[in-house]
């Protein structure tokens, strides 16, 4: 049989193979029996059953994602608990099957009303429509006895798929028996991929309906890397997925063949990825995103819950730098309590520090509060940058709000201290003002996929000019360039969170090129490591003046290839 | 029965915790407890369901009815849970 490959987003550049269980959120409920045949009192001590052990069920859940992965991601299932126990819904269903249906489909009648209230609602409300189909799922699995897996004990060498997968159920896998996962659903910064990086499982998300017909039992291989899921994949495959890693973790920091100290780094979303980073070998957090404290949820984190979080990070790496990135979301990345309208080309519209200087700017003032406050409390360096900055204008502006927000701390007599501040380098008018900009700064940090996105016109998005999207091309490279010499003319430092940070063929030319410090996906860590002590700066200062002169990024791909 | 009209404090409105909050608090009181914004039919205020859809936003002031045995210290919590500032709730 011949392999037949799936095309996804991959997650981790990890590779397993396995055999395939499937994980069903959805029952299937058989026709309903004439009423005359439905005992209403048992199927009224049915469904009271059900909600019994589904509050339970509940409330386990709570308390491990509680204590794993962090409360805020537990409050998620408070709302679950709160509408289990809704007398409208409860109601609902009681009379459904007073009315002569069996537990099961008066669930499901019960239900509908509500989700379809919700729905109808529109706006945050219709955010809780899938919240209510989680609940009925859930109440309609126990009350069928229909069987759940039991994610934290799958076999050794599962590889898991289902429509999509939430926190919890991402959280209770375990990467020395799920060999790896793909879902139907769900993007690069879905929470299942995010967990799948810092627990370390290969996993491709995204891959759509095609994954739905992959039957169970079959023989798949997960290519995190490459984002594919290969289906009875041909013995080359299964050996080169099966071949795993062989890298050595080096927790110390690691210099060139030649004594260049490089700082390596990794990038995080949440402080549940802390402890994965160290375990790289990460010598700092080059990129703390700091969106994942605001998304998914209803109000966003106060002062006390900002500062806990960012204290933890820099406890994290005592003797290391945190970098912590500012609130960066736009019209692309909804969040209720955020009034970011649908713009026609969210990339291009009020986003990252444009909102913080404008619409964001009560909740840019308390996250600078809780960051300034958390530079004198933790134990590592504590570093601050704003995103998607593109005129001097508005870092003199954003410096101007750490003042006043350093005042008032001083007036309150509130501990703080001034972190080290930054931008990222995403827009090519940030690369022409990076002197202007270096002058006002501590340092820079380089986030590739935006900046080739703006470098090329190219969408992110946009499959058909995916081709152009390539931070190889040498008008990418020439961004890079200029933003190094600009920020060492200025006396700043500058670094690059991209993936193209994280991607070991490109470690040398990245060096070559300048950068002091690269930072990345945990998992990709030791590679990178590794590539460096190799590494001569001279050699390398040489292959990136090459590459720069490259005019093609075919050209620059045919260097890597030979330089390997 | 009684009724008492109360302003919506919270910044949030009657959403997320407040709205949580508010029906969980009137879980606690044996008395039919019903919300109503102006104008409006009053819902049940144990339902999740129904406080969230009533879409009441902060600065509104809601009809609060209780009918039973211990309606005024129901009224007394649930006046309490509308006036306080998001956030400061005893148990967080």
């Amino acid at each position: 049989m011949s392999e037949r490959r799936l095309e996804g987003i991959g997650v981790t550049p990890l590779s397993g193979v396995g055999t395939v269980i499937w994980y069903d959120q959805e029952v299937e409920l058989p026709e309903p029996p004439a009423s005359e045949n439905v005992d209403a009192d048992a199927e009224h001590d049915r469904f009271s059953n059900a909600l019994g052990t589904a509050r339970e069920e509940l409330q386990a859940e709570r308390d491990r994602t509680a204590e794993e992965v962090g409360e805020e991601e537990a409050e998620i299932f408070d709302a679950h608990l709160q509408f289990l126990n809704d007398p409208q819904i409860t109601g609902a269903v009681e009379d459904a099957i007073d009315e002569g249906l069996p537990a099961d489909h008066a669930i499901q009648e019960g239900f509908k009303g509500a989700i379809e209230q919700m729905e109808a609602a529109g706006g945050r409300m219709a955010e809780r429509a899938d919240d209510l189909r989680d609940i009925r799922d859930r109440l309609l699995r126990i009350a069928t006895d229909a069987e759940r897996l039991d994610l934290s004990a799958l076999p050794e060498g599962t590889i898991l798929l289902a429509e999509m997968l939430t926190p919890s159920d991402t959280a209770q896998l375990d990467p020395e028996r799920v060999a790896g996962f793909a879902t139907a659903k769900g993007g690069r910064t879905s929470h299942a991929a995010i967990f799948a990086r810092s627990i370390g499982i290969p996993a491709v998300v995204g891959v759509g309906e095609q994954l739905l017909e992959i039957e169970a039992d079959a023989e798949v291989a997960v290519d995190g890397e490459a984002g594919e899921v290969i289906v009875d994949p041909s013995e080359e495959t299964r050996e080169r997925a099966a071949e795993g890693r062989d890298v050595e973790i080096r927790t110390e920091r690691v210099e060139t063949a030649d004594g260049e100290p490089v700082e390596v780094a990794a990038n995080i979303g949440t402080a549940a990825e802390l402890e994965g980073a160290v375990a790289q070998g990460a010598d700092a957090v080059g990129l703390f995103r700091t969106e994942f404290l605001f998304l998914d949820r209803e109000t966003p984190p106060d002062e006390a819950e900002q500062l806990d979080t960012y204290v933890e990070a820099l406890d994290a790496f005592p003797e290391g730098r945190v970098v912590v990135r500012t609130l960066d979301v736009g019209g692309d990345k909804p969040i209720p309590y955020i009034d970011a309208e649908e713009e026609e080309n969210p990339f291009l519209g009020t986003r990252g520090i444009r909102r913080s200087l404008g619409p964001d700017a009560e909740l840019f003032r308390t996250q600078l509060r809780a960051l300034l406050r958390a530079g004198a409390e933790g134990e590592g360096d504590l570093a601050v940058m704003f995103p998607m900055v593109a005129t001097v204008e508005e870092v003199e502006q954003s410096l101007d709000v750490i003042e006043d927000v350093r005042a008032e701390l001083d007036n309150e007599d509130v501990d703080h201290e001034v972190p080290e501040l930054g931008v990222m380098i995403e827009t090519p008018a940030a690369v022409f003002m990076g002197e202007q900009l270096a002058e006002r700064l501590d340092f820079f940090s380089i986030g590739t996929n935006d900046l080739t996105q703006y470098v090329m016109a190219a969408s992110r998005q946009n499959e058909a000019v995916s081709h152009l999207h390539n931070p190889r091309d040498p008008a990418v490279l020439r961004a890079i360039d200029q933003a190094v010499d600009a920020a060492h003319a200025g006396d700043a430092w500058i670094g690059m969170c991209g993936e193209m940070a994280g991607d070991p063929e490109l470690t040398e030319l990245l060096l070559g090129l300048g950068l002091d410090e690269l930072s990345m996906s945990a998992v990709t860590i030791p590679d990178v490591k590794a590539n460096i002590v190799d590494i001569d700066t001279e050699g390398a200062r040489e292959f990136a003046e090459q590459a720069l002169a490259a005019s093609t990024k075919d050209q620059v791909t045919q260097m890597l290839t030979d330089n390997t | 029965m009684m009724e008492r009209t109360v302003t919506i404090v919270p910044e949030a409105g009657l959403h997320a915790r407040p709205a949580s909050k508010l029906v969980e608090t009137a879980n606690e009181f044996e008395s039919e407890l019903q919300i109503a914004t102006d104008g409006a039919e009053p819902v049940d205020a144990r339902s999740m369901l129904a406080v969230s859809s009533m879409a009441a936003e902060q600065g509104e002031d809601v009809r609060l009815i209780a009918d039973g045995p211990d309606a005024e210290a129901a009224l007394d919590a649930l006046e309490e849970v509308l006036s306080t500032p998001e956030g400061e709730y005893d148990d967080e």
